[in-house]
């Protein structure tokens, strides 16, 4: 048997009654560049922050070297040599190259920083990665990938032997990807060892010599690279259970209520990419319609867009109710019978330091006022009416909404929304961070808000959640519709294809 | 934003009740340090508490001001030179325009709610924070009192040619006791209150403050709520202006220095959080009157000035440590 470089053994570890990880092992090779796949929520970036010592296991052993080690913190993984290269990069960005490469390292000379020696070294660490790039530069006049260079020059200087890299080309233009590789291949040559974290699978098969595949906190498998193909990977993926089953799956096709046309996002993101372009659906009313996608897809810049958070270009027709309209911010959305509960609850979308009535009715307020001043009594009547029709289970409307529960704060959330009597509600990921009984009445209150006639767009990362609700789902790849699947043929495997893969003949056609 | 699981008393906060339990505590000490005259405590004598009112009221209903700003999450520190702005302007209308008294105020009411309305502008339209933006008007007031002034007091005379009789009253009493800047504040914090815990734009003021992000989602007009609170907050700079003329008989352009930060001690003490959203103007009445207190008690047992100064940074933080602990 082949000796690891790193190996965990059975590693479990839970946050707050989730079991994010359940006995899962993994051997690192010397010289390996091995993948960690898996869906949202899968567990990969826990397993990372554990490996690098931000997180503690509750149960199993990490062995280095075939020895058992104990890492402690980030800085006892950095003594052991493995480091973690995130998704968000840690640089200073106005200190140069050589100041972010040794920075809390710097050699000094009487008390100052040597900046020849530093500038020295780190042009001799770049000139190991065979990148050009001058060390005196401050990290903020970088274009990404670079700032990515200066980061593993910076994991070099630690004579790190294994390198964890995060989601390493999200925000990489395709020849920066390569150059990307190119760097790993000379690490890898000169005996590091690689943990690559991504879902780009095309990615994942120029650059990895073997796959470990978690779902819902487990190890699922491994395979040697030339032993497997996306679409294995893929079915090895899928298969979360979900516990909830529509009551009703007859197609309610009412009117239609929304028409998006050509919608195009006017940001552009770090790869020179639209983060949304040339969008196109329909939305009829007491319908489902789900909205899948990896992290970065552009799903919530969908919904946001609609709410009038993000400019869209010019050429972008929305129709409600037959008319044409335009969205310029919330206000305007919320008026024309739009609804957006965000994903992010306590930073989007409560006001923590309020208590429930006053949460409820913040979005439609004057409804209550008269001559500027707040009608208390009525106020309260109405939060009560819908405290009591979502269940929010709450001592009383004045209680403070930093205390409930994360599903009676999505309630107060939707209590707010559905106060403002919309026709459209927009539900990013609703029930993100909710235990099984809050997400059942959830779902519920979803469904039963559709037979009412609303038309739902619904964001989610759980595939179960989304297959059981939705009556069509379209799927979201780099910032385009890469299919629209109706619930007869929507399935895991289906929506991870064209989630991962994109969709195959538009990409040849391109 | 508040600590996590912050207590409460039914409705109220701990962290604003201990304000109370502060002012209660000062009171105590200022009896027990208080002097004594013909067997009485100077300190309780109804001369000096009335006199105390009067000669917090200033900084107060510029710390009136300064809570909405506080709560809605921004900060004003060009409230000292607006009040220099106004008292000069005050004391040049009467004085060299001939004007009378209800012109005078509401011109000079006016220009306050412009310098509001300027700063909202620039913090809103040009996305710039409020600490810079006000700490440029801050030296912009203060060169237009200034200008407005040539440079140095406009005394204020009565009579014949001066200005008319009516102006006084603002810095007058009326009876014995009862010192009308003591009541223009107290009038200021009623108003306040209800402006802040019973109209929407008041409630908008608490969503914006603590959760802007949040508030904007929900369709809140967050720009408007931030030009409502700068307004409000250079108006009452102004009106404090107004009576320092008044109070003083001058309009000094190179007065009222340092007052934001009086100001803003003001609301730290009566437990609203810097970072907004939480907080009471009930509660800046009472951290006013501590430090109107202290410095009362300190004034009466003769301590040096500057040692005043020194205690006053001491109380400050002595406050704020103690409500961290609630």
């Amino acid at each position: 048997m082949m000796s690891y470089v790193l190996e965990a053994r059975g590693i479990g570890k839970h946050f707050a009654g989730v079991q994010a990880l359940d006995g899962v092992s993994f051997g690192l090779c010397q010289g390996a560049v091995h993948a960690v796949v898996g869906e949202n929520g899968a567990g990969k970036s826990t397993l990372m922050k554990i490996l690098s010592g931000v997180y503690r296991a509750d149960a199993g052993e990490i062995l280095l070297d075939g020895e058992v080690v104990e890492i402690a913190d980030p800085s006892a993984a950095e003594a052991s040599g493995i480091a973690i290269i995130h998704q968000e990069l840690n640089l200073v960005p106005a200190l140069s190259v050589a100041e972010n490469v040794f920075l809390g390292r710097e050699p000094t000379r009487f008390g100052f920083i040597d900046r020849r020696k530093i500038e020295r070294d780190a042009g001799a660490l770049l000139d190991r990665l065979g990148h050009r790039l001058d060390p005196r530069r401050t990290v903020e006049s970088l274009k990404v990938s670079d700032q990515q260079v200066v980061e593993i020059a910076k994991t070099l200087s630690l004579n790190a032997r294994v390198l964890i890299m995060d989601e390493p080309t999200t925000a990489l233009a395709a020849d920066d990807v390569e150059r990307l590789f190119g760097i790993i291949r000379t690490l890898v040559s000169a005996g590091a060892s690689v943990v690559y974290i991504s879902h780009k699978m095309d990615e994942l098969f120029r650059i990895a010599d073997e796959f470990t595949v978690l779902r819902d906190g487990k190890m699922i498998g491994h395979r040697e690279a030339n032993e497997t193909t996306p679409n294995d990977l893929v079915r090895m993926m899928v298969g979360r259970e979900v516990s909830y089953t529509r009551m009703d799956v007859e197609a309610r096709s009412g009117e239609e209520l929304l028409r998006v046309e050509n919608l195009s996002s006017h940001e552009i993101d770090a790869t020179g990419r639209r983060r949304l372009t040339d969008i196109g659906f329909s939305l009829r009313t007491g319908e489902i319609l789900g909205v899948a996608g990896l992290m970065g897809a552009g799903r919530t810049q969908l919904l946001e867009s609609l709410f009038g958070v993000h400019e869209t270009t010019n050429e972008t027709r929305i129709t409600l109710n037959g008319k044409p309209r335009t969205i310029g911010d919330p206000r305007a959305a919320i008026k024309a019978g739009i609804a957006f509960v965000p994903e992010d609850r306590k930073a989007q979308g409560l006001v923590l330091d309020m208590n429930v009535c006053d949460n409820i009715t913040l979005a439609r307020l004057e409804r209550f006022t008269r001559f500027g001043f707040v009608q208390e009594r009525r106020e309260e009547r109405a939060a009560n009416e819908y405290v009591q029709r979502l269940g929010v289970r709450t001592p009383n409307t004045r209680a403070p909404t930093m205390n409930l529960s994360g599903g009676n704060q999505q309630k107060v959330v939707l209590a707010k929304w559905l106060l403002t009597s919309p026709k459209i509600l927009l539900l990013d990921e609703p029930t993100k961070g909710i235990d099984v009984k809050g997400k059942a009445e959830i779902y519920r209150l979803i469904e039963e808000l559709a037979a009412s006639g609303l038309g739902i767009i619904l964001v989610s990362s759980e595939l179960p959640e989304l297959l059981a609700l939705s009556d069509r789902i379209i799927v979201l790849h780099e910032g385009a519709i890469a299919g629209t699947l109706e619930r007869s043929e929507a399935t895991e495997e289906r929506i991870i294809e064209l989630a991962t893969i994109g969709d195959e003949e538009t990409r040849e056609v391109a | 934003m508040t600590l996590l699981g912050e207590r409460r008393i039914g409705r109220v906060k701990l962290s604003q009740l201990q304000a109370f339990l502060g002012l209660i505590v000062v009171f105590i000490l200022a009896c027990v340090f208080s002097p004594v005259r013909r067997g009485e405590l100077i300190f309780l004598d109804p001369g000096n508490l009335t006199d105390i009112l009067r000669q917090v009221s200033e900084k107060g209903i510029i710390a009136v001001g300064m809570t909405f700003v506080i709560l809605a999450g921004g900060i004003d520190l060009s409230v000292g030179s607006v009040l220099a702005f106004a008292a000069s302007l005050s004391a040049v209308m009467l004085m060299r325009g001939g004007y009378g008294t209800p012109e005078t105020l509401l011109a000079v009411l006016a220009a306050g709610l412009l310098i509001g309305a300027v700063n909202a502008l620039v913090i809103t339209k040009g996305r710039i924070q409020s600490f810079i933006v006000t700490l440029a008007m801050m030296s912009g007031a203060r060169g237009l009192a200034r200008l407005v002034s040539g440079g140095s007091g406009v005394e204020i005379g009565y009579g014949a040619g001066g200005a008319p009789q009516s102006f006084s009253v603002l810095g007058g009493k009326l009876g014995q006791f009862v010192p009308v800047p003591a009541l223009i504040f107290l009038a200021t914090v009623a108003i306040a209150w209800v402006g802040l815990n019973k109209t929407r734009f008041g409630r908008y003021v608490h969503a914006v403050g603590s959760n802007e992000t949040a508030s904007r989602l929900s369709g809140v007009g967050v720009d408007w709520v931030k030009f409502g609170v700068f307004s409000i907050c250079s108006l009452l700079a102004a009106l404090a202006g107004i009576i320092h003329c008044a109070q003083l008989e001058q309009g000094n352009p190179n007065d009222g220095v340092a007052y934001e930060l009086d100001a803003i001690a003001a609301v730290v003490i009566g437990g609203t959080s810097l970072s907004g959203g939480t907080g009471t103007v009930v509660g800046t009445l009472v951290g006013t009157l501590i430090i109107g207190i202290i410095n009362n008690i300190l004034g009466l047992n003769n301590v040096d000035a500057n040692v005043q100064l020194l205690l006053k940074g001491i109380i400050i933080i002595g406050a704020v440590l103690l409500q961290r602990r609630g």
